[in-house]
């Protein structure tokens, strides 16, 4: 019943946009409540279709659309996760922002655009083909292109606003190759197509992936990741997120922690089939992730500006799912579950800790954690909602971000017997600067003296109600749902027509213990929760190994604490490091990103070629024209003195003339010639 | 049905010509309803349209110079039918947003309108007489517009854009001179019907490869500057600078499609007959014209040159799809054009706006207008979007099918052009919006204010348009997949069809 | 009657006399004379043909040239006399408006 109403998900949020975008001006609150309820609407059709087919069946609709391609929708476990909690993070966040964005002017194109904006991320979400995704996929990029660029009247936001658009195209131009190379590798199969089925449809790739070349392939999984990096914020094309905070917060916790960043893991999980049978596919995905989750979290130890911190800590969370996926070369699919599952649990807290700073911001007016502290006093619903959404992110024993980022550093370390131990390494680093540098976030915003002189006020209960709903999932989550989530998206594979066993050749992967081997396969799991369960204690990693994050998350916390809680006090910052000291310049310059890809190689190598081109049209391509012309000017201007305009000059040559024709005439019969 | 639709739809304009001429300060309403007949009739003709056929549809032939073998003889198919629509469709946007225009308006709008009978005939004539016929008729018109109404440079632009299009055209007078003396019909008798002649250039016996390859060399190089491609775009820029807005409408969406349109009804029925060579000599040329342009692009001070070159990028692609010669690619090709055509409206008429508004279109000077004209801000916005390819408009569509069916028969040029052109594209797009329209409104802008409805209209419509082609494609490449397969099967003449 | 001959250099003479005037002369109305000169030298030889062969055809002709004749100084003529309000002058040296 829902599944025939699969399309609204989409089109309620389309319906809003147009509503808020033509009459959201005559409307309270820029007709907000209306993007709100869209998007809870959409929730109440991703619930009523999670009834439907919860646990063994998925939705499959498809269209033709122009050409050789067609518009589908493919609702799968992986998609219906992330369908979940797109529309419950959105809806809060939309409810949040009714608050948050009330009295600003441009409240009406605010709504207009997040209502687009969620009608994109959840069209993306369950495409059933290549094409859609990336239409939407781009949709979204112009989505936060508009909302990072709402404040247009500054210059920041505008500059930022075209950074992150010109950043992620940079990752989508290898999308769009990626997709080049998958399609026309798909046509020369010269496959013996169903009625409805389409050479970009996932079902139909997922099929046939083992009949592409090997090298192809991996020239294909390296161009989605190409699109992944980009938008999911990874290095090299991170340097866009941090900037992108110069939106309203609301976007921050929306766009750029809990939804839209995410679609670069999700493109991962989703083409996982194509990764895990490319050779090298899946090593490039866990080096990328795992060098960013170290790199990142470095420069969230110094960041001073609230949300700068959070961006940097979502771009190092985005490193650990793409890690997660990564490790999928040595568990096989269970790695989509455990990253996907870090994706769900972090939007949960991600987008609660940004609400939280939002809250803050909104009441104390500056984003500089420098001129805060003490906040706690005056605000105890976003102090301890924070403090819920801060431990789960440490890692604290129990909360969500414990059974989440954990499990990924514990099937790292399976990586690390098989493979290679760096991204174990490097996860672990990251993990002990996450729980740093929250807890000196969460310290010096929330306890100590006030630093300067701030609006003293809770929000209003608008602001606060998601806040409280967000830490309840942020804490619960990992808990209640770790294994039915494990065993129902690891059942996400079996619906399609995929030999994991065959990939796994193709893609060179030895598999950790037979396990994993088996599971990967044959594809069939044991039902429910002894799937994972079983998978933990055939691994049975030595007990260290399972206890270290634990350490990790506590010692991190205990770190901060020395440094920035005045009850514990022991430190102070400045003895450890100092103004000049070389690399926390450099933490602070961001690794000296900006200059690079923006100074050097935007402004400098790309701008410097078009100036160069410039010259060359000028000089050259027009300039041997406008020479040619000149020429032709010059000679004519020659040649007219001739044309005297005397007439008498004239009858003197004719007779002259004739004179000479005659004599050469008489001549030439007098010799005989004529 | 109504008889003789084409020729009607070449009529109207030319008498509506004659009469806004004559008719002073009324000429604007004169011109919109002469040019609305011809869309209504465009949009009759796309209801009767048989999208699946291969034959030439609402032919109409009578003899003109029988001694020579020159009839008038015009039809549509998967090829011409979309800019047959697109230029009335312009047509009508063009006059509606030339409303205001004071300056000598019977004049303008005459030529407006004697502009849309050169393009419309252009698209359709199936006789090449006809066709060189109408392909210089449109430069009279164009010229005027140029030369009366334009920047302070506009002698010179004029002068530029008529001479160097020109000396084209008459090389390829010269390679359709060729085609005529070479080929005869089986009765002694010579025709100047195009697809006779296409169909003829088959055989070697008659076009040995070496003289098909000068012919072939003299027709490429008239559409190749009407494109224009580089290195022959130099015209372009210079002309669309000092146009009037409606100038370089016009000259953007339809002149330029004349070029396209060469390509497809006369360059890729020859392309399998002659030197191989010629097919890396294209390619190479497109790949130059998209980067190359999209460079240019980014190094302009000066919006409506920005624009300009943003079409030279964006005509490559018709070039190289045409090139690659695909199913895909063709579709694709002849899809940037009617897409191409629409969009390229909004991006000119925002240039033209900002002039008329601010008072320059220099970027460096402008700043913040989105401030004052919120409207405008989103119309250009999304016309700027449509045209960095945002997927959902109709610019996507075309370049994704260029790009996905180039790569079989082309795999380097496309990589090379997906690698240096996608993101560049980008890059100038967002780089002239933000420095126009957003950050703080500077001061001596505080007075400015969203501009007519009319203007704000046409640029509406088009946005309308490109999202209605960019959600349904289909629409419109139905009947270009048509033409695609028909291109890559050989030429098939109208007496062949039964049309005649 | 007079001998061919003698008509045909009377004609030739008068014709060479209004060649000359044509080339050197500035004033309008001295080179309005000598292209009357030389067209009456054709209408002498016109007319000397015509006694001679005996045609009557020639004389014809000799008509049309002169009613040819009269018309073009006629306009000639007002050409002048609009140059001479224009430029208070006949000399053509001086009429050189249209020239580089």
């Amino acid at each position: 019943m829902y599944a025939d109403y699969a399309y609204l998900i989409v089109g309620l949020p389309v319906l809003a946009f147009v509503l808020c975008l033509f009459v959201g001006w005559h409307l309270p609150r820029g007709g907000g409540f209306l993007t709100a309820l869209a998007t809870f609407g959409a929730l109440v059709i991703s619930l009523g279709i999670f009834s439907e087919i919860y646990p063994d069946k998925i939705i499959h609709q498809s269209m033709p659309w122009f050409a050789n391609f067609n518009v589908g929708i493919l609702i799968d476990p992986l998609a219906l996760v992330m369908l979940l909690m797109v529309t419950f993070v959105v809806t809060l966040i939309h409810t949040y922002a009714n608050g948050y964005m009330n009295g600003d002017p441009g409240a009406a194109r605010y709504f207009a655009e997040a209502a687009l904006f969620t009608a994109s991320m959840l069209g993306l979400i369950y495409a059933d083909n290549l094409l859609q995704l990336f239409i939407f996929w781009e949709l979204v990029g112009l989505c936060s292109y508009l909302l990072i660029g709402f404040w247009y009247r500054k210059p920041s936001a505008a500059a930022a606003a075209k950074k992150a658009f010109l950043t992620t195209r940079v990752g989508d131009v290898l999308f769009l190759t990626g997709i080049i190379l998958l399609y026309n590798n798909m046509a020369s199969l010269n496959l013996a197509l169903k009625p409805g089925e389409y050479l970009l449809q996932f079902p139909v790739i997922y099929a046939h992936l083992a009949e592409i070349p090997p090298a192809q392939l991996t020239l294909i999984a390296l161009g989605l990741l190409g699109g992944a990096v980009g938008k999911s914020g990874q290095f090299p094309l991170h340097v866009w997120l941090p900037d992108a905070m110069e939106g309203p917060t609301t976007v921050s916790a929306m766009i750029h922690a809990a939804t839209m960043v995410t679609a670069g893991v999700y493109l991962v999980a989703r083409m996982f089939p194509l990764f895990y049978a490319a050779p090298h596919g899946l090593t490039a995905v866990a080096a990328v992730g795992a060098f960013t989750a170290l790199f990142a979290a470095t420069m969230g130890l110094t960041a001073f500006d609230i949300k700068r911190v959070l961006a940097f800590s979502t771009v190092s969370q985005l490193g650990f799912m793409m890690a997660g996926l990564g490790i999928g070369a040595a568990v096989g699919t269970m790695a989509v579950g455990v990253a996907m599952f870090h994706l769900i649990g972090h939007s949960f807290f991600k987008a609660l800790l940004f609400l939280g700073a939002g809250s803050v911001i909104h009441a104390v007016n500056t984003n500089d954690m420098r001129e805060m502290g003490g906040v706690g006093k005056y605000m105890k619903w976003t102090m301890y909602t924070m403090l819920i959404g801060s431990l789960s992110l440490a890692g604290f024993p129990f909360f969500t971000g414990f059974f989440s980022k954990d499990e990924i550093i514990v099937i790292a370390y399976e990586y690390g017997v098989l493979i290679n131990f760096l991204p174990y390494i490097f996860l672990v680093l990251a993990a002990v600067l996450t729980a740093i540098y929250t807890f000196r976030m969460w310290f010096s915003v929330f306890t100590g003296k006030e630093r300067s002189n701030y609006g003293k006020h809770e929000s209003p209960m608008i602001m606060i109600g998601p806040l409280v709903i967000l830490a309840v999932f942020a804490f619960g989550f990992g808990f209640a749902a770790q294994s039915d989530f494990y065993s129902y998206l690891d059942s996400n594979f079996e619906h399609y027509d995929v030999n994991f066993e065959e990939l796994s050749v193709i893609g060179g992967h030895v598999l950790a213990g037979e396990h994993g081997a088996t599971e990967a396969a044959t594809g069939e799991h044991a039902p429910a929760a002894e799937g994972e369960h079983g998978a933990e204690e055939a691994h049975a990693e030595p007990w260290y190994i399972q206890i270290l994050p634990i350490i990790i998350a506590i010692g991190g916390i205990l770190t901060a604490g020395l440094f920035y809680w005045d009850k514990i006090k022991k430190f102070d910052p400045s003895q450890v490091t100092g103004d000049n000291d070389p690399i926390r310049k450099m933490l602070l310059k961001g690794y000296y990103q900006h200059e690079i890809l923006t100074g050097w190689f935007a402004e400098g190598v790309v701008y410097g070629t078009a100036l160069i081109c410039n010259t060359i049209d000028i000089k050259l391509v027009d300039g041997w024209l406008n020479w040619l012309s000149a020429w032709v000017m010059g000679f004519a201007q020659n040649i007219r003195k001739v044309q005297s305009g005397v007439v008498q000059n004239y009858v003197t040559a004719l007779v002259l003339g004739i004179v000479v024709l005659v004599v050469v005439i008489s001549l030439a019969k007098e010799v005989g010639l004529a | 049905m109504i008889a003789n639709a084409i020729s009607l739809m070449i009529i109207v304009p030319l008498i509506g010509a004659l009469v806004s001429f004559f008719a002073g300060s009324k000429a604007k309403f004169v011109a919109l309803l002469a040019s609305l007949i011809p869309l209504v009739l465009s949009l009759q003709m796309y209801m009767e349209f048989d999208k699946t056929s291969k034959i030439m549809q609402f032919v109409e032939s009578y003899n003109w110079v029988p001694t020579l073998g020159v009839k008038y003889t015009v039809g549509v198919d998967g090829i011409g039918f979309p800019l047959l629509f697109l230029s009335t469709i312009v047509t009508v946007l063009v006059i509606i947003y030339s409303w205001g225009e004071t300056k000598k308006p019977n004049q303008y709008f005459a030529l407006l309108l004697l502009n849309e009978v050169g393009v419309l005939g252009v698209f359709t004539a199936l006789d090449f007489f006809l066709f060189y016929i109408f392909w210089e008729i449109v430069l009279i018109p164009m010229f005027f517009l140029i030369g009366s109404w334009g920047g302070p440079r506009k002698d010179y632009a004029a002068i530029k854009f008529f001479i160097y299009t020109h000396v084209a055209s008459l090389v390829m007078l010269l390679a359709i001179f060729a085609l005529y003396f070479t080929y005869q019909l089986p009765d002694g008798s010579r025709t100047f019907d195009m697809l006779t002649l296409l169909q003829a250039t088959s055989d070697k016996t008659i076009f040995p490869t070496s003289l098909l390859n000068i012919i072939f060399a003299g027709l490429l190089l008239g559409f190749l500057v009407k494109m224009p491609a580089f290195p022959f775009h130099t015209w372009l820029p210079d002309a669309h600078v000092e146009a009037p807005t409606a100038g370089s409408v016009v000259l953007a969406a339809l002149l330029l499609k004349m070029g396209g349109y060469g390509l497809f009804r006369v360059i890729m029925p020859m392309l399998p007959n002659v030197d191989k060579a010629f097919v890396t000599i294209i390619a190479i040329i497109a790949v130059l014209s998209i980067v190359y342009g999209a460079f240019m692009a980014l190094a302009q001070k000066d919006i409506k040159k920005l624009v300009a070159y943003s079409s030279v990028s964006h005509m490559g692609f018709v070039t190289l799809g045409a090139v690659a010669f695909t199913w895909m690619s063709i579709q694709g090709a002849m899809f940037q054009q009617f897409s191409h055509g629409i969009i390229t409206c909004v991006l000119f008429m925002s240039a033209g706006t900002i002039q008329h508004v601010v008072g320059t279109r220099v970027i460096a000077d402008l700043g913040g207008l989105a401030d004052r004209m919120p409207k405008f801000a989103v119309l250009m916005m999304a016309g700027f979007m449509a045209s960095l390819g945002l997927p959902g408009m109709s610019g996507f569509v075309a370049e994704f099918m260029v790009l996905t069916g180039s790569y079989p028969t082309l795999p380097t040029y496309t990589i090379i052009v997906v690698f240096l052109s996608v993101a560049t594209t980008a890059a100038y797009h967002l780089w002239a919006m933000q420095k126009a329209m957003f950050g703080p409104i500077l001061k001596k802008y505080m007075n400015v204010h969203d501009p007519h409805s009319y203007e704000l209209f046409s640029m509406a419509m088009i946005i309308v348009l490109t999202l209605i082609f960019g959600i349904q494609p289909g629409l419109i490449t139905d009947m270009m997949g048509t033409a695609a397969t028909q291109l890559m099967e050989p030429v098939v003449t109208l007496t062949q069809m039964g049309v005649i | 009657m007079i001998p061919l001959e003698l008509n045909i250099l009377l004609a030739s003479t008068m014709f060479t006399i209004g060649l000359y005037g044509l080339a050197t002369q500035k004033n309008g109305v001295k080179l309005m004379m000598c292209i009357e000169l030389m067209l009456n030298s054709a209408n002498i030889n016109l007319v000397a043909f015509s006694a001679y062969l005996p045609n009557v055809n020639g004389q014809v002709f000799a008509l049309f040239s002169i009613a040819l004749a009269a018309a073009e100084a006629g306009v000639g003529f007002a050409i002048l006399i609009a140059l001479y309000r224009l430029y208070g002058t006949i000399d053509l040296d001086n009429i050189n408006a249209m020239r580089w």
